[in-house]
């Protein structure tokens, strides 16, 4: 196995010199290798009760690079493997046309990056060595930053893609002063030293380094900014990957960390409840004022990982109030989160892929009527979007079950400030519910329902069948997770034992996994309830005259495209209650009683982030204005540029006199 | 099974008594009480016009509206006697069951490109959005009051000997009864009988329904109302009481219900749209007050 994961990455350079009809072929060869040999490790992983040890074969200055596999990261490595597959699958159809224009370079440094984005992944989930694993962080950041910028002679892109570098850079090295302070303690850089670390010392501090670190990778809010520029900037075979499991490995880090804490659960916990309740309902609200369908889901990316921050948030105070049922249902919830929205974001952002692909657009107010062309992709659309509302018997339902479940536990047998947080976890998540079946019926009606929101008819191009068959899976994984919930309680609680404090109660043993089975039961009888409805429908309809008639117009007969609600009238309702977080400012002119016969007008919406604007915006202005004031020691002159090693040295020295160095 | 089938009688014969009140307060003799169903029968037979511009999404809209409605009601309890399926949590699976129906409703509602429809569907994806925590935040107090987390448990363990059950009864009781107003669109959120499109929210929905599709989502709005009926009518029904007895109950509380909705309709305008989001987060606003009444009584302070 080794052999072929050394022969897919060393190859991978081979891509440069290919010509382009073969470069695709031999990316997907490698990364089927790849999958393949990463997949087999994991697995082993499953199968074994100590962490399975892959030495590479080569080292840093802290030693070799030793991948450790537990069953934390077997999970987080058969989710990349499973979404990165599907991704350049997706990717043979749609970098089609690009293929054709783009030059060969351009296309093979895609294409490689997209295979190291995967192995890098698979190594941050696999690496304890500190050094180790901060380099394959940065390769993840340095790739997928290059996909980004895919189309980087588009200017916006480009700006996008260095905001999203810079923004890595920051949770960089908030993650590597963690592990400094944990170096500067216990004297090794790894994971695993945090044990030791977290025994002696304050958790809070190094706690909050990495999470602010791994969360803004996340997309926690007020982190998020990157996010929802980042992903509608990709391709979408990239933002399916990066939205369905790149962020996630902030998750996985706040997950790894979290699994050595020892001691100030309480503040711990509290502190990722807060900034993941925030996140989760922020993230949806902004998402409803969105017309760009890829914005939209960026900003639902958010909104998860804050339904997976409230599960871990509370899962960490569950066990800090002694509540071991709540603290492995939620963990089990946030874990299931992970694969949930993996499978979903993907699957929403791989349509969303062949709408661009077919209608050269993803702007709602533009689109409308794809649900008769393009059927396949819309129902699978309709499918995620069910799944991300968490309706059931879809997948997005079961984890957020588990969650709720152990709420209600703790309301049982909680004391009163455990039970407060515990009911401001629950209303936000049935809220969160509420507001993303608001904002997918937007998305999806707005999209695929009604009739083209355009005086010009589509051009549309038919897309190609890799498009669809990279669908397919996701969608079976997400149906199935969806109806037989009980099949995946077992796997869940192995992973579960990768957190030493979670031991108290087996996942299996709680009475709510246990009604997995009745989940199921119900989901098969709904299946079968609406198949019944169907065959009477059917068989009605085959009795009676059945025809198709205008839509009804209240007696008005020349209705057009133009009475249809847009996305921005349809978050109209919301946007007034909304108002302290979102910035939504229309522009149009108001039609004056003089006017007799109104001239031409125009009407332009527009939507922002007030915390972004308000918080993020001010630090950025600050430092943009004070900044430059460094660059004035840039004189051009060489005669200044010696003074100042002079003037450090003799700061050094100056410092040591003082003994203060 | 006690429970199934009892919502199912009770949904033969509500809808029809709501009609029948609302016409003995015009003056008028009105229609039998079982006129409703009979419509509805008439609907099921009738052939069905469809939108040109509407897709599959249209056609899958009502039988998934119906069935998630017909499984719903497969968690719902009679006082203590359990109902078809019962399960820790099976409350937030009753909650999202009728979200799914609602989903579909809502995105075949915009299926047709229509102005009017467009708004209805808008009007019912942000009041349930309004609507939704105040029924979690009450189930979530019960289950802290009685210590257990499914329908059926927390039901048969409101013990209605302890003199605080009273109050909470009461006030479950009356957010439920408003819970269920809004879900179903009745007054004062919306009237359904309203003749002018601009002021409807669920039947404008449904516009461009007809026939057999028409016919199921009216089946399944009668059996909705009666299940969230049921939910507020348990908790004043107390267990100690011999079967019969607590059936007629049931079935006269019912009634009593329907009836005043139907008063409700004769001799109240509804809301104006833009007092409705304050008017439905009222509710959640009481069950807020609820949560706190539980906590002080359980001496969690």
């Amino acid at each position: 196995m080794i052999t072929f994961f050394h022969l897919s990455l060393l190859t991978s350079f081979l891509l440069f010199f290919l010509p382009k009809k073969y470069q695709y072929p031999f990316a997907f060869l490698l990364q089927s290798m790849l999958v393949l040999s990463t997949s087999a490790w994991a697995i082993q992983a499953w199968n074994e009760p100590n962490p399975v040890q892959v030495a590479l074969g080569i080292a840093t200055w802290s030693g070799e690079i030793i991948l450790q596999i537990d069953k934390l990261s077997a999970f987080f490595i058969l989710l990349i493997n499973f979404i990165c597959f599907m991704g350049i699958v997706y990717a043979a159809g749609y970098l089609q046309p690009y293929i054709a224009k783009k030059r060969a370079t351009t296309i093979s440094l895609h294409l490689f990056s997209f295979i190291w984005l995967n192995a890098a992944m698979i190594m941050v989930t696999a690496l304890n060595d500190g050094i180790a694993f901060l380099l394959a962080w940065e390769l993840m950041s340095l790739t997928s930053f290059i996909l980004v910028i895919f189309e980087a002679e588009k200017e916006e892109t480009l700006k996008t893609g260095i905001n999203y570098l810079l923004q890595m850079h920051f949770g960089f090295a908030m993650i590597m002063f963690g592990f400094l302070l944990v170096k500067d303690a216990t004297g090794e850089m790894s994971f695993s030293a945090l044990a030791s670390y977290f025994a002696a010392h304050n958790n809070v501090v190094v706690f909050l380094a990495f999470f602010i670190g791994f969360g803004i990778k996340a997309g926690f809010i007020p982190l998020h900014t990157w996010l929802p520029r980042a992903h509608p900037a990709a391709p979408s075979h990239v933002s399916g990957v990066m939205s369905g499991v790149m962020i996630k490995m902030g998750i996985y880090g706040i997950l790894r960390v979290t699994s050595y804490l020892k001691d100030d659960f309480m503040v711990c916990g509290a502190i990722v409840l807060v900034v993941a309740i925030l996140s989760g309902i922020l993230g949806v609200v902004l998402a409803i004022m969105q017309h760009d369908l890829k914005r939209l889901l960026a900003y639902h990316s958010i909104e998860n990982i804050g339904i997976i921050g409230i599960g871990i948030g509370l899962s960490i105070l569950g066990y800090a109030t002694g509540d071991s049922v709540l603290a492995s249902l939620a963990m089990a919830g946030a874990l299931l989160h992970c694969v949930n929205h993996a499978l979903f974001k993907s699957l929403l952002f791989f349509s969303t892929g062949n709408v661009y692909y077919a209608a050269h657009s993803v702007n709602m107010d533009r689109l409308g009527g794809l649900a008769g062309p393009l059927r396949l992709t819309s129902l699978a659309f309709l499918i995620g979007a069910l799944a991300i509302s968490g309706i059931p018997p879809f997948n997005g339902f079961v984890s957020e079950f588990l969650i709720y479940n152990g709420i209600v536990h703790d309301f049982v047998s909680a004391g009163f400030s455990m039970f407060l947080a515990g009911l401001a976890g629950f209303v936000s998540l049935a809220l969160i519910g509420g507001l993303c079946l608001y904002c997918f019926t937007k998305a999806f009606g707005m999209t695929f329902l009604g009739t083209h929101r355009s005086a010009q008819p589509y051009e549309l191009r038919s897309t190609h069948w890799t498009m669809l068959a990279a669908l397919a899976p996701i969608v079976l994984a997400i149906v199935l997770i969806g109806i037989f919930p009980e099949w995946l309680m077992y796997p869940l609680q192995e992973s579960l034992a990768t957190f030493h404090w979670l031991g108290g109660t087996a996942l299996t043993q709680t009475a709510p996994a246990a009604a997995m089975t009745n989940v199921s039961l119900i989901n098969i009888i709904f299946l079968s309830v609406m198949i019944a409805i169907g065959l009477l429908k059917w068989i009605q309809q085959k009795k009676v005259v059945v025809t198709t008639g205008p839509t009804w117009g209240c007696g008005y007969t020349a209705g057009d495209y133009r009475h249809q609600y847009t996305p921005t009238s349809y978050a109209d309702s919301l946007a007034q209650l909304a108002e302290p977080f979102v910035i939504f400012k229309k522009d149009y002119k108001v039609i004056g009683e003089e006017e007799i016969f109104p001239a031409k007008r125009t009407f332009h919406t527009e939507s922002g982030d007030r915390i972004e604007r308000s918080a993020i915006m001010k630090i950025i202005g600050f430092l943009v204005k004070y900044l430059p004031l460094i660059g004035r020691a840039q004189t051009g002159y060489i005669h200044h540029y010696l003074i100042y090693p002079m003037l450090f040295l003799a700061l050094i020295a100056l410092l040591t006199f003082l003994q203060v160095i | 099974m006690v429970s199934l089938l009892i919502i199912l009688i009770c949904s033969l014969f509500i809808p029809g008594i709501i009609v029948k009140t609302k016409a003995l307060f015009s003056g008028r003799k009105g229609p039998g009480v079982f006129q409703p169903w009979l419509d509805i029968i008439r609907l099921l037979k009738k052939g069905s016009v469809y939108s040109s511009v509407s897709s599959y999404v249209f056609q899958l809209g009502a039988t998934t509206y119906l069935a998630s409605v017909i499984v719903a009601a497969l968690v719902v309890p009679f006082d203590q006697y359990p109902s078809v399926i019962s399960f820790p949590g099976d409350f937030v699976m009753f909650a999202y069951l009728l979200a799914l129906g609602r989903f579909l409703i809502i995105i075949s509602a915009l299926d047709v490109s229509s102005g009017f429809e467009g708004m209805g569907a808008n009007r019912e994806a942000f009041y349930s959005l309004l609507a939704e925590p105040a029924f979690f935040i009450l189930m979530g107090s019960l289950a802290m009051f009685t210590g257990y987390t499914s329908f059926h448990d927390i039901y048969s363990h409101l013990h209605y000997a302890d003199r605080y059950a009273v109050i909470i009864a009461i006030i479950s009781g009356y957010v439920l009864a408003n819970f269920t107003l809004v879900e179903n669109s009745r007054l004062p959120v919306d009237d359904p009988l309203t003749h002018l499109e601009l002021t409807m929210v669920h039947e404008v929905m449904v516009l461009d329904h007809s026939g057999f599709d028409l016919g199921l989502i009216k089946i399944a709005n009668n059996l909705k109302l009666v299940l969230l009926n049921t939910l507020s009518i348990n908790c004043f029904i107390p267990q100690d009481w011999p079967v019969a007895l607590q059936v007629i109950t049931f079935l006269l509380l019912q009634t009593v219900f329907a009836a005043g909705v139907g008063y409700v309709e004769s001799f109240r305008a509804r809301n104006k749209m833009a007092m409705n989001p304050q008017f439905i987060l009222s509710i959640s606003a009481i069950s807020l007050i609820l949560i706190f009444v539980i906590i002080i009584l359980n001496n969690k302070i």
